[in-house]
């Protein structure tokens, strides 16, 4: 086992490096330097003067092989550096926004896990029912609709309307999960469609094995075999489709963050999409990566634990 | 065993999904959409919001609102704007104790070997005794010291850094003696990677024997400068300060007015105190008419700032604004197309709900223009000569600012007849500029254009249509409807308008290296002085200066120079009214309108008075918690009943379900007893 | 030469039809897609869903056809001419209103709107007919760019295995290491605004899938007798791969494509939400959406906007979802999802 988690691990640190190679290259073949430093300062008419100085104090004046090595040992070190916009530091802020994040991430995790579960379970076991084919097309309808009409509609009905919560902002803290109620929420019912469908499809295809037709002849509960047996051997399946949800925890809900004023690292990014942060958008990048790595990392080791059969080389 | 069992089956089907049931209710009644911990609206606290984050808190660098907003309210200059008066805006004193002095001298300048002597103006100022900095761990045992003479002049040392990029440094460079050499030679030194030296001498900063008093000496009149003097970039900074904290100054202000930042959160909001070391400073006792019956003399003569605390929150949008104002949890709120047609029953009027609910309505009027130029280096559209002013003209005359302002501001501003905005001396309301008055038909407009050399809009050369390529930045889908207005305008002539669309700031570079040849532009004022707009047009501050469009007329320079430095009266009037004439003629500009705006304020603020140009205004404000605790709770009663409704609608929905599954699990549960397996 | 080009750009939608019946007749032939048209038939949602897709194709048709009117310079497709007797109003207007809203005076509408007017008086209907062209060629040329890609890459990494499996995957690892909201958002960024440039973008980004699935499939399939016993006689591997494996991929790549379809729709109309998607000019249902956004708080409300935009998304997506489900269950029941 340890030697594969190292194996794992060196191969992982070389999508790393390859990685960087790509956003490298992504990003120093863009936007002219004098483009970047006129933006981020705050003057009507900036000198030429002024420019140039912007141009030096951010480094984009030295030749390019120089900059590839800064850029490689910057990110590596995990020293981001300043952002483009506004100076400020890049892993600061990472800091300070990555609970925000964190708290929504885990809330929506959790209780989508919870809700899909539940809801899929449900259905499953309403197998034959109108409520099994009117939720199957219930969840492909919901599939279908842009996430950002959940977003507005959602603030519209639950800020507005029923004023249970509020609106948007944030403040750390203890009051910080009323805050992250409602982007939550509305994480929660715009994921609902595509997942929940996934996950009868799991349930239905162990409900239909021969053990779960001897437990029954044995004199199961049904309630005792959802629970007990389909729901344990859906879990693989499941793990695998979930690994996937991990690199959201840290880097939020782009589009959530931003409409709800959340500060986290999912607004951030986007503030840095509109304003063409070269600096964050790397950091981000590469912070990205390196959460999926070892998401699918995670995943795999979890693999042995849950599923006896299963052996890693 | 069965007892165990039971019990087992008790807690997973009763006890458990009922513990749940509790716990979601227990916090359906904690929930409301109160976004401020219980209790902390009662006191006095000023709630705003800003759309984003200041770029910056340095006094020496903030330009634009958001940071300047900000900025004035912790950092107090020379001179103050009297929060009351208007027509004409009254500059008075702030942290001095008497009016600057003014008095003519000669300078002598030495430039390339050569000396001219030229009359310039040396002035004085006396600052009040006993001002100090605000409590800040860059002093010694944190206690802020007191403000002397030379802060003031080593701000002016660093506004002249060449490391810090002041962005209205153009103001000065010129004109203080010995300011250019010692730009040049910190430039040297930043070429170098060298720290700025700031012990180079300036001639024309002088100290005093007395510790309180400094001087000025410039090497031409530039009464202006009293209203620089009113500006944060002139404010004293403590170099102990400086010297600690350097760029982070921008994130850690430490100045002496009346609040000091408390709390930053970047995304999130900004908290500002009351300073314990501000000065005496009192709400004015007398302003301008109509003030005694608003009740704006209410808190003549107490000492200020009104409020312990004012907490700016980051809101992005302005519907997310609009619905936080209506909930109580924002104090003010910008009228705008989101909410127009609910605030206002009738432009000026405030709409029956919005009077019930008790909310206060201001008109701001904006000391600014904004306009379109053309780029006067372009061979089809610029110059001075005769068919390409024809042209400009004929342009001109298409469009029509009044359905702009209709569509795009609901109607709110005043249509600009030319540069100067009403409220500043030289506006003459009575003004008709003839090539921006808008007749449907286009008559006039047509014949102008057919005389420039392109009629019906058809360029003779090429027998296409003429083009105009528009560069601006209006990227976003508002932005998008003004461009498809104009286009339409334009089109009407004859001639296709071609928008290119770019973000601010590739925008603004392509305005600075002259890459347009027709762009929309708006000028804010800096202070209240003629000399603030017409210089926009004047030749040598041609690109990247302020005159963006490069447009140079000597009679216009010629004028500009005589009367920059007048005093306010006929004389300079008669001046102004000759440079319009010749700039409406050339028409390098044309003027769409001043802007107006519409604000409001809930009923538990008072005081509020919005000024066009100062931003320190915030210690004037005074807030009743009491009356909002009240009206908060009024206006947010949560609805419970529709989420019930719609659980309640679930369960209903799946009884016959259920039926259908109970039978299943019947039908398998019987089968065991039929024998034993 | 000038003259021959908007001549090509005609005739290149009308191609493609023709392609696409060609193809769909052709395959009648083979007795897996005989049958699978057969259950398809029996399908009446199915049906439905195929009814709708055709809609936008023909509608996108429409929009591609054009040439240059007489009295303006620019080109006029079908769509526009269809459309040209609709009269632009001053400002917003509610559908089949017959006054403008959101101004302090209010004046009369000149035509007859079913869906209302937008900010700057164009037909609501009009523009979401527009967005159709946009919509289907992201997912049409997408997919025409990820196919190829994945078919070669997976293919090869199937069938030849060891180091040009590993060099694939590789390759595949390290772009879905990138999580692909960002991988977009930075080739976006780099790439600018563009329909063409949004194509390869998401082509980019969604070409690790498909690869994946064929190469799963192609290792399955080489292992099979008739594959084994080909590779004994000799036969090329080129060969082998064209004509065994391949037809054996095609309802896989088929199902792929159309469920990808809609993923691929829903991500442009967020991108252009984000401002990174196509340029503003063009018609485009996310575009629409990001203008909508703000209309909605507005006194009154704006809401046709958003709603003719996202009804228009909502359609497709679900007949692609709809569709591309029944066609999964009626080629291979072993891929049903019960």
């Amino acid at each position: 086992m340890l030697r594969y988690i190292i194996r794992r691990l060196l191969y992982a640190l070389l999508i790393l490096v390859s990685v960087s190679l790509v956003t490298f290259v992504l990003f120093y073949a863009s936007s002219s330097p004098q483009q970047v430093a006129r933006r981020n300062l705050s003057a009507k008419n900036p000198t030429p003067q002024q420019i140039e100085e912007w141009i030096h104090q951010h480094g984009y004046d030295k030749p390019r092989w120089q900059q590839f090595q800064e850029h490689m040992s910057q990110l590596f070190l995990l020293r981001f550096g300043k952002s483009d916009a506004n100076g400020e530091d890049i892993w600061e802020r990472i800091g300070s926004g990555a609970p925000a994040s964190l708290l929504l991430a885990t809330i929506a995790f959790f209780g989508s896990l919870l809700v899909t579960i539940s809801l899929a379970l449900a259905i499953a076991s309403f197998r034959g029912t109108y409520i099994d084919g009117w939720g199957t097309f219930l969840c492909v309808l919901m599939m279908s609709i842009v996430y950002l009409v959940y977003i507005i509609a959602g603030q519209f009905l639950l800020g507005k309307l029923l004023k249970i919560f509020p609106l948007a902002g944030y403040q750390s803290g203890v009051q910080a999960w009323k805050f992250v109620m409602l982007p939550a929420v509305v994480s929660i019912v715009g994921g609902l469609g595509a997942t929940v469908r996934l996950y009868r499809t799991f349930f239905l295809d162990e409900i239909n094995q021969d053990y779960v037709r001897t437990a029954r002849a044995k004199g199961v509960s049904e309630w005792a075999i959802l629970f007990r047996h389909v729901l344990k051997n859906a879990a693989i399946p499941i793990l695998t489709t979930t690994a996937a949800a991990i690199p959201t925890l840290f880097l939020g809900s782009l589009l959530g963050e931003s409409f709800f004023n959340i500060p986290g690292l999912g607004s951030y990014l986007r503030d840095a999409i509109d304003s063409q942060d070269f600096a964050v958008v790397r950091a981000m990048v590469f912070l990205g990566t390196i959460t999926t790595i070892i998401g699918y990392l995670l995943t795999d080791i979890s693999y042995t634990l849950v599923d006896p059969r299963v052996r890693l080389e | 065993m069965r007892r165990k069992y039971h019990t087992r089956k008790l807690l997973v089907r009763g006890i458990f999904p009922g513990t749940l049931t509790a716990l979601l209710l227990l916090t359906l009644t904690g929930c409301n959409n109160n976004p401020y911990p219980a209790g902390e609206t009662a006191q006095s606290i000023i709630y705003s919001a800003i759309s984003d984050d200041p770029k910056t808190l340095d006094p020496s660098i903030g330009y634009d609102v958001a940071s300047s907003s900000i900025i004035d309210n912790i950092y107090p200059s020379y001179m103050q704007y009297n929060y009351l008066k208007r027509d004409p805006f009254v500059v008075e004193l702030s942290l001095g104790a008497e009016e600057p002095k003014r008095e003519r001298v000669a300078v002598t300048i030495t430039e390339d070997g050569t000396t001219t002597t030229t009359e310039g103006e040396r002035w004085t100022f006396r600052i009040k005794k006993g001002l100090r900095f605000q409590d800040d761990p860059c002093f010694p045992d944190g206690k802020g010291r007191e403000i002397l003479a030379a802060d003031f002049l080593y701000t002016f040392r660093r506004l002249a850094d060449p490391a810090v990029p002041c962005p209205i440094i153009q103001y000065f460079d010129d004109k203080v003696l010995g300011m250019a050499a010692y730009r040049a030679h910190n430039a040297a030194l930043l070429k170098h990677q060298k720290p700025s030296d700031y012990t180079f001498p300036i001639r024309g900063l002088e100290t005093d024997p007395d510790p309180y008093t400094f001087h000025i000496t410039l090497s031409q009149p530039y009464p202006q400068l009293r209203y620089l003097m009113a500006m944060h970039f002139t404010t004293p900074l403590a170099h102990e300060a400086v010297e600690r904290y350097g760029k982070e100054l921008a994130r850690h202000p430490v100045g002496s007015g009346a609040f000091v930042l408390a709390e930053y959160t970047p995304k999130g909001r900004i908290v500002l105190v009351k300073n314990p070391n501000f000065r005496a400073d009192y709400y004015p006792t007398e302003g301008a008419p109509g003030d005694r019956e608003a009740g704006l003399l209410e808190a003549a003569g107490q000492r200020l700032p009104l409020a312990e605390k004012i907490q700016l929150t980051i809101v992005r949008e302005g519907i997310t604004n609009w619905n936080l104002f209506l909930q109580g949890y924002q104090d003010f709120a910008g009228v705008s197309q989101e909410n127009f047609q609910q605030v206002m029953s009738r432009a000026g009027q405030l709409s029956p709900e919005m009077t019930q609910r008790g909310l206060r309505l201001h008109s701001e009027v904006g000391l600014d223009i904004y306009y379109f130029a053309f780029n006067m280096d372009d061979p089809t559209f610029g110059g001075l000569s005769e068919p390409n002013r024809k042209l400009r003209q004929a342009i001109s005359l298409a469009i029509d600012s009044q359905t702009l302002i209709d569509l795009l501001h609901q109607g709110l501003g005043q249509r600009a007849e030319s540069l100067l905005p009403p409220g500043l001396f030289g506006y003459d309301a009575h003004f008709h500029n003839p090539y921006r008055q808008y007749d449907p038909s286009l008559t006039r407009a047509k014949q102008l254009l057919a005389e420039a050399g392109y009629p019906q809009g058809i360029d003779p050369k090429t027998g296409q249509r003429l083009t105009l390529f528009w560069d601006n930045a209006l990227i976003t889908p508002a932005g998008r409807v003004q461009i498809g207005l104009i286009a339409r305008q334009i089109a009407a002539l004859g001639i296709r308008l071609e928008s290119r669309a770019w973000r601010y700031p590739v925008f603004q570079d392509r305005v600075d290296t002259g890459q347009f040849q027709f762009m929309n532009y708006g000028w804010v004022a800096d202070y209240p002085d003629p000399e603030n707009f017409v210089f926009l047009l004047y030749g040598p501050y041609k690109r990247p200066a302020a005159n963006a469009s490069n447009y140079n007329n000597p009679d216009y320079n010629r004028l500009f120079e005589q009367m920059r430095a007048m005093d306010d009266g006929p004389e300079r009037l008669a001046l102004i009214r000759q440079m319009r004439e010749i700039a409406m003629q050339d028409c390098p500009w044309i003027y769409i309108n001043h802007s107006e705006s519409y604000g409001l304020t809930q009923p538990w603020l008072k005081n509020y008075k919005p000024h066009p140009i100062a931003l320190d205004t915030m210690k004037y404000i005074g807030v009743d918690g009491a009356m909002r605790t009240h009206l908060q709770q009024k206006w947010n009663q949560p609805n419970y009943w529709l989420l019930l409704g719609i659980v309640l609608l679930v369960c209903l929905g799946s009884l016959p379900a259920v039926q259908v599954v109970r039978a299943r699990h019947n039908r398998h549960v019987r089968r065991p007893s039929a024998g034993t397996v | 030469m000038t003259t021959l080009f908007p001549l090509l750009q005609n005739v290149l939608p009308l191609v493609i039809v023709a392609l696409v019946v060609w193809v769909v007749v052709h395959a009648r032939q083979q007795p897996l897609w005989a049958e699978a048209y057969r259950r398809l038939a029996r399908n009446p949602l199915a049906m439905m869903a195929l009814g709708v897709i055709c809609l936008y194709g023909l509608i996108t048709v429409l929009d591609s056809l054009q040439w240059r009117d007489t009295t303006t310079e620019e080109p006029k497709t079908v769509l526009d001419r269809l459309f040209a007797h609709v009269p632009q109003e001053r400002t917003y207007s509610a559908p089949l209103a017959t006054m403008t809203t959101g101004e302090p005076q209010l004046h009369a509408v000149q035509g007859w709107h079913l869906l209302g007017t937008d900010g700057n008086g164009k037909d609501v209907l009009y523009q979401a007919l527009k967005g159709c062209r946009t919509a289907m060629i992201i997912g049409g040329f997408t997919s025409l760019l990820v196919t190829p890609l994945a078919l070669l890459f997976g293919m090869s990494a199937g069938y030849f295995g060891r180091r040009v499996d590993d060099a694939v995957q590789y390759t595949y690892t390290v772009l879905s290491s990138i999580p692909d909201i960002l991988l977009l958002i930075a080739l976006l960024l780099v790439f600018g605004h563009g329909l063409d440039k949004l194509c390869y973008a998401l082509g980019i980004t969604s070409w690790v899938g498909l690869c994946r699935l064929v190469r799963g499939e192609t290792l399955k399939h080489r292992e099979r007798e008739y594959v084994r016993a080909a590779r004994a006689l000799g036969v090329s591997p080129l060969r082998i791969l064209a004509r065994h494996i391949l037809p054996n991929l095609l309802p896989l790549v088929i199902i792929s494509i159309t469920l990808g379809f809609s993923g691929l729709v829903l991500a442009e109309s967020i991108l252009s939400y984000l401002g990174i998607g196509v340029e503003a000019g063009t018609g485009s249902w996310g575009n629409m959406i990001d203008a909508a956004r703000l209309e909605l708080a507005r006194e009154p409300v704006v809401w046709w906007n958003l709603a003719a935009a996202s009804t228009a998304l909502f359609l497709i997506v679900l007949a692609f979802n709809l569709f591309g489900d029944a066609l999964r269950d009626a080629l291979d029941p072993r891929l049903r999802s019960t």
